[in-house]
């Protein structure tokens, strides 16, 4: 019965459902695709990808991450983990389809506008990151949401260490902006899986 | 400071990332991802097993395996009835010395163990 083996599931902790998965078991990877696929998906909204192409991806990560369950030591969660996967996956997808060369070049040519926060309108994390170039957006997220480190991030992106840091730096003075408190912007995000 | 306490917030922020509406039907599409692929495999390993048993059937046959066993029936009668000879108190080989019943044994439990190996490694694939 479907129903009593997720509750079986639910009521046991991520690393114990990781070591199920290890054996095979995939109601367990089921229950671990239950409890952060929001989040994945989320990572890759926020990288720029569109919802759909953030589902596809997702998917993909997850059934990566299922093939490498035995290479999951633990050492970070889960979520983090996967995510960092699907990071990966969804800059291969835009190298694949010749989308990351075109964004890094416009990164340079084309800096868009950094419009002011809206005293009266509350911003969430998704309208600020708007505000970011694609680049930039990418580099903030894969940073910040995804876990990578500046130098994985660069590896990913196949760009030097040093313009990723700068990338990281303007989208981050971007955000501030957006995102200050004197903008009347409740920094606390919304409730969620992560 | 500031900057360092900033980018603790936005941690925290991408940390809280709201529960999608579809969250359920998007772990059932990953299960069923799964599940096909499990399939896949499965009919991949047993195709590959039929196969293997086609041509290791065959490659019996041409070998004339039957007169062989044959062969190895009458050394095994020939063997019991030394054996027979040696010591009168050993009943089980003169129960299994019929005709070639030690080796249609053997290659029995062969079988079964080829059976065993094969589910271990379908297993651990």
């Amino acid at each position: 019965m479907p129903g009593s083996r997720h509750s079986r599931f639910a009521s046991l902790h991520d690393v114990e459902l990781c070591g199920l998965s290890a054996t095979g078991e995939r109601r367990a990877f089921g229950e671990l695709v239950r409890r952060h696929g929001s989040a994945v998906r989320g990572v890759l909204r926020r990288m720029g990808a569109q919802p759909t192409e953030a589902d596809d991806v997702a998917q993909d990560a997850f059934l990566t991450a299922f093939e490498r369950i035995a290479e999951f030591r633990g050492e970070g969660t889960f979520a983090a983990w996967v995510k960092k996967i699907a990071a990966r996956l969804y800059l291969r997808r835009l190298q694949r389809d010749k989308k990351l060369g075109a964004m890094t070049a416009e990164a340079v040519e084309d800096e868009p506008e950094t419009p002011r926060g809206d005293a009266d309108s509350a911003i969430d994390l998704e309208e600020a990151l708007k505000v970011l170039g694609p680049v930039e957006r990418l580099c903030v997220t894969m940073c910040f949401g995804a876990g990578l480190s500046h130098t994985e991030a660069a590896e990913a992106l196949n760009l030097p260490l040093g313009t990723v840091k700068s990338h990281v730096k303007r989208g981050l003075e971007k955000l501030r902006t957006r995102l200050a408190p004197e903008n009347g912007v409740v920094l606390e995000g919304r409730r969620g899986n992560g | 400071m500031v900057e360092l306490d900033f980018e603790r917030r936005l941690e925290r922020l991408f940390a809280s990332s709201p529960e999608l509406a579809d969250a359920a039907a998007f772990a059932e599409r990953v299960e069923r991802r799964l599940d096909a692929g499990w399939t896949a495999r499965r009919w991949l390993i047993g195709a590959a097993g039929v196969v293997g048993g086609v041509i290791g059937a065959s490659q019996l046959m041409l070998s004339n395996v039957f007169q062989r066993v044959e062969t190895a029936g009458d050394s095994a009668r020939l063997l019991s009835t030394s054996f027979n000879h040696i010591s009168t108190g050993t009943d089980w080989v003169a129960a299994m010395s019929s005709g070639g019943a030690v080796v249609w044994v053997a290659a029995g439990m062969a079988v079964i163990m080829m059976g065993f190996v094969l589910t271990r490694v379908i297993g651990e694939i």
